[in-house]
């Protein structure tokens, strides 16, 4: 609704989102903040807002101590990996209920989108008996096959809305003018499904390098990828506060530079589609 | 979408697109829950058995305080923060809707929280929530001594400072979704209640919001979703603690397997969070096929 908004109001609109948005935007500056103090620093009192001494010892001892840098690898690894195999799964998916649908085509998405609703413990136990007896527990690869498969009604999801808005007509004159199948894909469906697949690949990265209720329980020291190794940096640890802001602000920084930039498809992404 | 399906060239193709996505889903979500559940009926201690023993697990599950306190935390988690998430959700948008400066900004900050790992979610707030360190103290230091709010450190609160957490966490994205449904609103609308006479809140309350179903219905799946889900925000921000007052099903559940090593019961505590879906489904389900069968009838 485009209301005449006056321009007085309209400023002090600003101001209040301002604040609105730095009281939500605040613990997440603050455990910035946090990870450039001392220890000493960190529980002082008052708190100092910002850090009196800066320091990167906090990111110097979280990698000496436990090898930080291996499960920001690991994370690397598990999220890109998985969201490449799920397209090779989810492409030839989305694209034939896209452009071929049946009957069927709509009750099957919605019955895949709603595995997604179940709760993982259901598959738990079967899943982990399954990874043990082929040695697929606490490895890498492992975790990438079941990241890929936890995302999959998503990622299919996604692909199909946005495959339907490329108009069919355009598949259609390039196969009337003789184009054979593959080229029909390659030379005109890509290049146009391109930021649908890039959008789709985002979220699911962002996704996979969140997960935790996988990385928790199917991995151990190995194959751990950073939400994992910070939850295990928590409990006993606790009152190391600048380390594990330490951590925990390189486990979020590539999440913010991302979100920043692409904010559009996150929202389109996280919502199913549901806002464009 | 019809107008799509009108010409087609071999379906087989079609077909072959689809099958490894259908098997896969299928392979895993189908035997996997059905083996869950049927170890539900067993005595499955460490590893799982079948020696079928009827629904003596769920009575046992039913008798268990830990499991009764994991499902009325997840109702007191669940109504709580889903009721404010649309509320705070619904005023962040319509103070969006008011065409500030810089929206694209303040959309990526709002977001932020729900963009972020459940796990450091519940680390920072856990460290807001210390009664020595953060909000209580920070608040004392002014000068407002006698100022408490420390929910974690107490079980019979400390259930609401995950809800805190999850407002935090949620109300950016519900924001996003209701922003969008209350710009596909008619401009019309506003008009026409201000010509009435209508005050603005009676117009947001009774016209719009109303207007707004299929928006409001999205987030409340989403967030519905995410409720079933909850698992990581109480392992970082609470361990299920003090005590077992945080604990919740999903917690219940891996403690059960691992800790405990009673598969039989902690299937049967899964199969319990699946059946609320799997009913919901079910009902959609019927009345889909309802539905069609009426179409096909007229």
């Amino acid at each position: 609704m485009a209301r005449a908004v006056s321009p007085r109001r309209k400023w002090s609109f600003t101001v209040l989102a301002w604040i609105v948005a730095l009281l939500l935007f605040f613990p997440i500056l603050w455990t910035i903040l946090t990870s450039f103090k001392t220890e000493g620093d960190a529980i002082l009192f008052p708190p100092a807002f910002l850090p009196p001494h800066w320091t990167l010892e906090n990111f110097v001892e979280v990698q000496d101590r436990s090898n930080y840098f291996k499960h920001f690898f690991n994370s690397v690894v598990i999220s890109i990996g998985s969201t490449l195999l799920g397209l090779v799964i989810t492409v030839p998916a989305a694209w034939s209920m896209a452009f071929s649908p049946t009957k069927r085509t709509k009750d099957i998405l919605m019955w895949m989108l709603s595995t997604k609703m179940m709760p993982a413990v259901g598959v738990l136990v079967p899943i982990y008996l399954i990874f043990k007896s082929l040695n697929l527990l606490d490895s890498l690869f492992g975790l990438t096959i079941i990241l890929m498969l936890i995302n999959l009604p998503i990622m299919v999801w996604m692909l199909y809305t946005y495959f339907r808005e490329i108009p069919v007509d355009i598949l259609e004159a390039s196969r009337m003018d003789g184009a054979v199948l593959w080229k029909e894909i390659v030379y005109v469906l890509l290049p146009m499904a391109i930021p649908g697949i890039a959008s789709t690949m985002l979220l699911n990265i962002i996704l996979a390098w969140n997960e935790a209720f996988w990385t928790l329980n199917l991995t151990a020291a190995n194959a751990a990828p950073l939400t994992a190794f910070i939850a295990s940096y928590s409990s006993p640890e606790g009152l190391f506060w600048a380390k594990l802001s330490a951590a925990s602000t390189l486990a979020i920084a590539p999440i913010l530079v991302i979100g920043w930039f692409s904010q559009k498809q996150l929202v389109r992404g996280m919502t199913f589609g549901a806002v464009k | 979408m019809m107008a799509h399906a009108t010409r087609r060239r071999l379906p087989i193709q079609a077909v072959a697109g689809t099958v490894p996505m259908i098997l896969v889903s299928v392979g895993v979500f189908i035997i996997g829950i059905g083996a869950s559940v049927l170890w539900s009926f067993t005595s499955s201690k460490l590893f799982p058995a079948y020696d079928f023993v009827g629904l003596q697990q769920y009575r046992r599950l039913w008798a268990d305080a830990r499991w009764l306190i994991s499902v009325n935390n997840i109702w007191i988690f669940g109504l709580l923060s889903i009721a404010c998430n649309m509320v705070f959700g619904y005023l962040l948008a319509v103070f969006m809707d008011q065409r500030i400066r810089q929206e694209d900004t303040f959309r990526s900050i709002f977001l932020y929280p729900f963009a972020m790992s459940l796990i450091v979610t519940g680390l920072v707030w856990q460290w807001a929530l210390d009664p020595n360190l953060g909000l209580q103290q920070t608040v004392r230091n002014w000068g407002w001594t006698d100022f408490s709010f420390a929910p974690l450190v107490d079980a019979k609160t400390a259930i609401y400072g995950l809800v805190v957490a999850g407002i935090w966490q949620g109300s950016g994205v519900t924001m996003a979704i209701l922003l969008a449904g209350l710009r596909g609103v008619d401009a019309e609308i506003w008009k026409a209640a201000r010509v009435d006479g209508i005050p603005t809140w009676r117009t947001h309350l009774f016209i719009v919001a109303p207007m707004m179903r299929g928006a409001f219905a999205t987030a409340f799946v989403l967030q519905c979703v995410a409720v079933v889900r909850v698992y990581d925000l109480v392992i970082a921000m609470t361990g299920g603690g003090p005590g077992i007052a945080t604990t919740m099903p999903a917690v219940y559940v891996i403690q059960m397997i691992t800790v405990r090593q009673n598969v039989g019961q902690g299937m049967a505590g899964a199969t319990m969070m699946l059946l609320p879906i799997l009913l919901v489904l079910a009902l959609g389900g019927i009345l889909a096929w309802r539905r069609k069968r009426k179409g096909v009838a007229a």
